[in-house]
This record gives structure tokens, C-alpha cells and sequence, in this order.
């Protein structure tokens, strides 16, 4: 009988091996070339399967059916005859594609950088003791938190007809008769603001946890060396807040690459298709125009773009985080 | 010369010096009134369409016959006159058992995550990343074809069903961002107590991750009761609507009726703002930062 130090047993016991019984059993060694799964490999196996299945189902298994769609010609219910990569050259030769990928990058860009402006902004005034602090950060929270059918109805409200509220404030105000949703380039501010107003809430969590995570001594000992509450900003803050930022941006570049119902339910893509981000030309395609294969090829193009700049943005805080 | 056997945990000493410090004081009480101005100010102006709603909703509508100013009619209306009801069971049967089914799935699933390091599983949070990142449009249609066939289209548990597996993501990083804050010492002296690994996730692990567990839970919550795109393109009769599929039908039917419209949008937002109200303070999405950026 061996004696085994608690090192050992709990060596052992992270391979789950032998903990239950009275004491270390004599195990026989695997023989060489099969090995066999430990107790502790298979539960794990066991808690990641479910979630490994559903992500096959519904999330991979829809992405190997649409490439096949993309390269056929078919409608909502068949695959239809194959066509080759001509869906792909048919999109890619259109000037409306380019325009579409066009306002993605525009929507995308405001919608990232000016969520996370505003979001920041109230992460730091929140930061400081003010009156009924808690009831603005609940308050604040809640354009994201209503759902985009409810607010984009409101928004419509506010700004689609000439009888709305704000074109009616701005007539006032001697701007003349500003159609909000009616103007190509008013109505591509008009769904960043709204994109903006969505999301800052989301960034402003994001910050305030990662803000709420830095040593507040550091800023007194920053003072007591005469810095400027700029220099405090940019020296302290935010490099403690930059994994964090990071990772804030690849999440919203996600979702507002991807994001149908802020632009559909507001605009539905128009005027003609001004607001069409790639999402919303991809939907309208299949749906409206019962194109599937280029409405698919649409969606796959963007998808790829995405997916490689998003990973390659994922390699990048990996390594920041190493460093 | 006495040695006690008390272990010093140096991460969660930490931590409590960090929270004591609590609110950053950071200029003096003269600096805090323009603040505290403009945080109302532009709060104020933010909740312009939020507060446009309610009080739409409580004007009389087209056509009535109350005097007073504001009123609870269009409620009764369409209640009357829509399958409201219908809509709101609808809504909150699918956004209910989406956030059981998650966290079912998601809690084991964050476990491994956590706390194994190997290539499977940095692989298998990759594939996590590269899921997050496609567009459910272009997943629409070949799953409303694998649905018709399983007879799942124009059914409240195939919605379901597609609601779990695109908040599968996010609900696993935020369950294994919290399981990270759960000391691994905790585990290894229950499976030195003779404990299995199912049995040290189960009664330490998950024991202790409540906070993690409702943080998932509501954000899994907003997603299936949020959602437009699946329901409008899966559900097609209107006892079937969930409520942003039926808000958005009457507001076609009854574009200038606001009152009515209004009405449905208020009862449509009232779980997720209420549900925030009381639970915001174990809402955290800060966690997913980490979660990402640390395998």
C-alpha cells in the first residue's frame, strides 16, 4: 500500500480517478494505441454535447443549405437547377449591392463608434456621486431594453409624416419642410441616430463594469502628482478600459452588420432602397422578390467579410490579453 | 509559534478593498450640480419616444366620447378587438421556455469553457465566436424548410427552438464568465470529499452562480420577447402571433389609429421593463468581455 501525498489526490481527483473508494486503487496501465476516455472527459463531453448539437442544427447546418442555395437557382421550397457561382457574379456586378454594402459600412461605423461615444460618456458621469444615480442608469438602459418594434413604431411617430412632431418643430424652426424618412440622405441619418439611441445603453454596461474594475487609489495617487483629469483619462482609464472596448466593438460591428429589424421596421429599406443595408437587400430579395439564390448569395458575401474581419479582430484581443 | 489554517484568498481580498472604495469621488461637490443637470437633461430628451408611447396610448381615441383627458378605453378596445391576449400568452410561453431551455443548456456548457484548457474546447469557442457572427437571414430559409417538414412552421416551439440556439452564444460566455469568478479550490475539496464532476458542478459550481444564472436568463428573455425577424417569417396565423408579430400587423392595419397602437406597444414593453426594474442590479453584460477575450 502506497501512501499518497494530498498533491497526488488531487491530481487524481482532477482526473476523477479513485476519489469515491477507500483508498487509491491499483490501476492497470491503458494498453498502448487505444486510450480510454477518463470519467471526467466523458462528463464534460456529456455537458457540451447538448449545446454542441443545437449550434449544428440550427446554427451550421442552415449555413452548408444556404452556400448550396447560393449556387442554385431555385425558390423558397426547391433548390432548383445549379447555376454555378453566377448568383455571386450576377450580385457582385450590380451597382445596388455596392451601394447596400455601401451603408452597411457607414451604419455600421456610426452605429459602433457612436454608441460607444455616448455610451462612455454616461459610464463616466454615472461613475461620479450624483443624486438618484441608480434610477438614471435604470432609465438609461431602457431604449435597449424595449423592444425595436415598440420604439421604431414611436419613431415612426415622431418623424414619418409631415404631420409628426419633429418635422413639425422643424417647420416651426424655419428649416422648411424636412421629410425625415422620405430623403435618401436624411433617411440614413435618421436610422444611424435611431441605431445609436438602440445601443448606446449595451455600451454603456460594458463600460461601466470595466470602468467599475479599475483601482479608483490610482487616480488620487494621479492627482497627487499634478495630472489634469485629461491626462488621468487618457493615461489611466483608458488603457484599463481598452480589452474591454475591444471586445464592445467586435460585438457591436456584429450586431449591426447583422441588424434587420432597426433598419426594416423603421424605413423598410427605403426610400426606393437608400436605406437597404446588405441584411435588408438580402431579405427583400427572397422574401419580396422570391430570388433565393441571389438573396442568399447576398447574405454569404456579407457573412464572409464579417466573419473573417471579426476573427481576425478575435485573434487581436487574444493576444492583447496575453501580453 | 502558531501557524493557524486559515487560507488567504489574495484575489478576493482584493476585490472587497475594490468594492469598499465604492463611488470614484473624483472632483469636488462643486463640480457635481452641472452633472447631475445634464444627466436629467439629456436623459430626458433619450426617453422622449419611450415616454410619446404611454401617454399616447392614454389619449382618447378616434371617435370617443369620454370628456376626460386622459383614458384607459383604448386598452379595453383592444383587447376586445385583437387577439391581444392570445399574443401576450403566446410571447410569454415562447420567452419563458427559451430561458429554461438556455440556461439548461448553456450552465454545463459554460462549465467547460471555464475550466478546461485545450485545443477542443479553445476550438469550440471559436466556433462559439464564428455562430455569433451570422446573419440569421441567411439561416431563415433553409430552416423554415427543414421545419416544414418536421411540422414545425407556424408552431410556438419551433420559434422556441430557434430562439435557444441563437442565444446560445452569449448565454454560454456569460455563464462561464461567472463561473471564472468561482474559485477552482472550491471543487477540488468536494471531489476530495468524494464528489464527482457532475456532482462539484452541480452542488458548488451552479450553488453559488445565481447571480450569472439570472444575468443569462434576461438576456435570453429580451431575445425571444424582442425578436421580429423568426416570428414573422415562421408564424403565419394570427392566434400564433407572438406580440411584436401582432403589434406590427395592427400598426399596418391602423396607421393613424395611434392610441390603439400605442396601447399594444405599452403592454408589449411592460415585462422587460418591469422584469429590468427589479433585476437590473444582477444584470451584468460586462462578463462577455473576459469571456471573449480570455481562451
Amino acid at each position: 500500500m502506497t501512501t499518497h501525498t494530498v498533491a497526488e489526490r488531487l491530481q487524481q481527483a482532477r482526473r476523477g480517478v479513485g476519489v469515491a473508494g477507500a483508498g487509491p486503487r491499483p490501476r492497470r496501465e491503458p494498453r498502448p494505441g487505444r486510450r480510454r476516455l477518463s470519467a471526467r472527459t466523458i462528463t464534460l463531453i456529456l455537458f457540451a454535447g447538448p449545446s454542441m448539437i443545437l449550434l449544428l442544427l440550427i446554427n451550421l447546418y442552415p449555413l452548408l443549405y444556404a452556400v448550396m442555395q447560393s449556387l442554385r437557382n431555385g425558390n423558397l421550397l426547391n433548390l432548383g437547377p445549379w447555376v454555378g457561382f453566377s448568383n455571386y457574379l450576377r450580385v457582385l456586378t450590380e451597382s445596388s449591392f455596392w451601394q447596400g454594402a455601401l451603408f452597411t459600412l457607414v451604419f455600421t461605423i456610426t452605429g459602433v463608434f457612436g454608441s460607444w461615444l455616448v455610451g462612455l460618456a454616461f459610464a463616466l458621469l454615472l461613475r461620479t456621486r450624483i443624486p438618484a444615480g441608480g434610477l438614471f442608469k435604470v432609465l438609461l438602459l431602457l431604449p435597449w431594453v424595449v423592444p425595436v418594434v415598440v420604439s421604431a413604431t414611436s419613431w415612426n411617430w415622431l418623424v414619418a409624416t409631415p404631420q409628426s412632431p419633429l418635422p413639425i418643430l422643424a417647420h416651426a424652426l424655419g428649416l422648411g419642410n424636412v421629410l425625415f424618412l422620405a430623403d435618401p440622405v436624411l433617411a440614413k441619418v435618421t436610422v444611424c441616430v435611431f441605431k445609436v439611441w438602440i445601443s448606446f445603453p449595451f455600451m454603456m454596461m460594458m463600460m461601466s463594469s470595466a470602468l467599475a474594475s479599475v483601482d479608483t487609489n490610482v487616480y488620487e495617487a494621479a492627482k497627487v502628482d499634478g495630472a489634469t483629469s485629461w491626462q488621468s483619462f487618457r493615461h489611466i482609464t483608458m488603457p484599463l478600459v481598452s480589452r474591454s472596448t475591444y471586445v464592445s466593438w467586435i460585438l457591436m460591428t456584429i450586431f449591426c452588420v447583422n441588424d434587420f429589424p432597426t433598419i426594416f421596421l423603421l424605413t423598410g429599406g427605403g426610400p426606393v432602397n437608400a436605406t437597404s443595408s446588405l441584411v435588408v437587400m438580402a431579405y427583400r430579395t427572397v422574401f419580396q422578390n422570391f430570388q433565393t439564390g441571389p438573396g442568399v448569395a447576398i447574405a454569404l458575401l456579407m457573412t464572409l467579410v464579417l466573419v473573417i474581419v471579426s476573427v481576425l479582430l478575435y485573434r487581436q484581443i487574444r493576444k492583447v490579453n496575453i501580453e | 509559534m502558531t501557524t493557524t489554517g486559515v487560507a488567504i484568498e489574495p484575489d478576493s481580498t482584493r476585490a472587497m478593498v475594490l468594492y469598499r472604495g465604492g463611488k470614484l469621488d473624483v472632483t469636488g461637490a462643486r463640480g457635481q450640480w452641472w452633472r447631475f443637470v445634464l444627466v436629467v437633461v439629456v436623459t430626458a430628451v433619450i426617453l422622449i419616444p419611450i415616454a410619446s408611447v404611454v401617454y399616447l396610448s392614454l389619449l382618447p381615441a378616434l371617435g370617443s366620447t369620454t370628456s376626460a383627458a386622459i383614458t384607459l378605453e383604448n386598452y379595453g378596445s383592444v383587447f376586445s378587438q385583437t387577439n391581444l391576449l392570445f399574443w401576450l400568452e403566446n410571447s410569454l410561453g415562447v420567452a419563458l421556455a427559451t430561458v429554461i431551455i438556455s440556461v439548461v443548456v448553456a450552465a454545463p456548457a459554460g462549465y467547460v469553457l471555464s475550466r478546461v484548457r485545450n485545443r477542443f474546447v479553445s476550438g469550440y469557442a471559436l466556433v462559439l465566436f464564428i455562430v455569433q457572427a451570422l446573419p440569421v437571414v441567411s439561416a431563415v430559409i433553409p430552416l423554415f424548410i427543414l421545419f416544414a417538414k418536421l411540422n414545425l412552421v407556424d408552431n410556438l416551439a419551433g420559434v422556441t427552438i430557434i430562439f435557444v440556439g441563437s442565444s446560445m452564444s452569449v448565454a454560454i460566455w456569460m455563464l462561464s464568465a461567472y463561473y471564472d469568478s468561482i474559485p477552482i479550490t472550491l471543487e477540488e475539496a468536494a471531489w476530495m470529499d468524494g464528489c464527482s464532476v457532475a456532482g462539484g458542478f452541480v452542488r458548488v459550481v451552479l450553488r453559488n452562480s445565481l447571480p450569472g444564472i439570472l444575468s443569462t436568463a434576461i438576456f435570453t428573455f429580451l431575445l425571444a420577447w424582442n425578436d421580429y425577424l423568426i416570428s414573422v417569417v415562421f408564424l403565419r396565423s394570427d392566434v400564433n402571433y407572438t406580440l411584436p408579430v401582432g403589434l406590427e400587423t395592427f400598426f399596418q392595419q391602423n396607421q393613424t389609429n395611434w392610441g390603439l397602437v400605442m396601447a399594444v406597444a405599452v403592454i408589449m414593453m411592460l415585462p422587460p421593463v418591469v422584469l429590468f426594474a427589479v433585476l437590473n442590479k444582477y444584470f451584468s453584460v460586462g462578463g462577455i468581455g473576459g469571456s471573449l477575450a480570455g481562451r
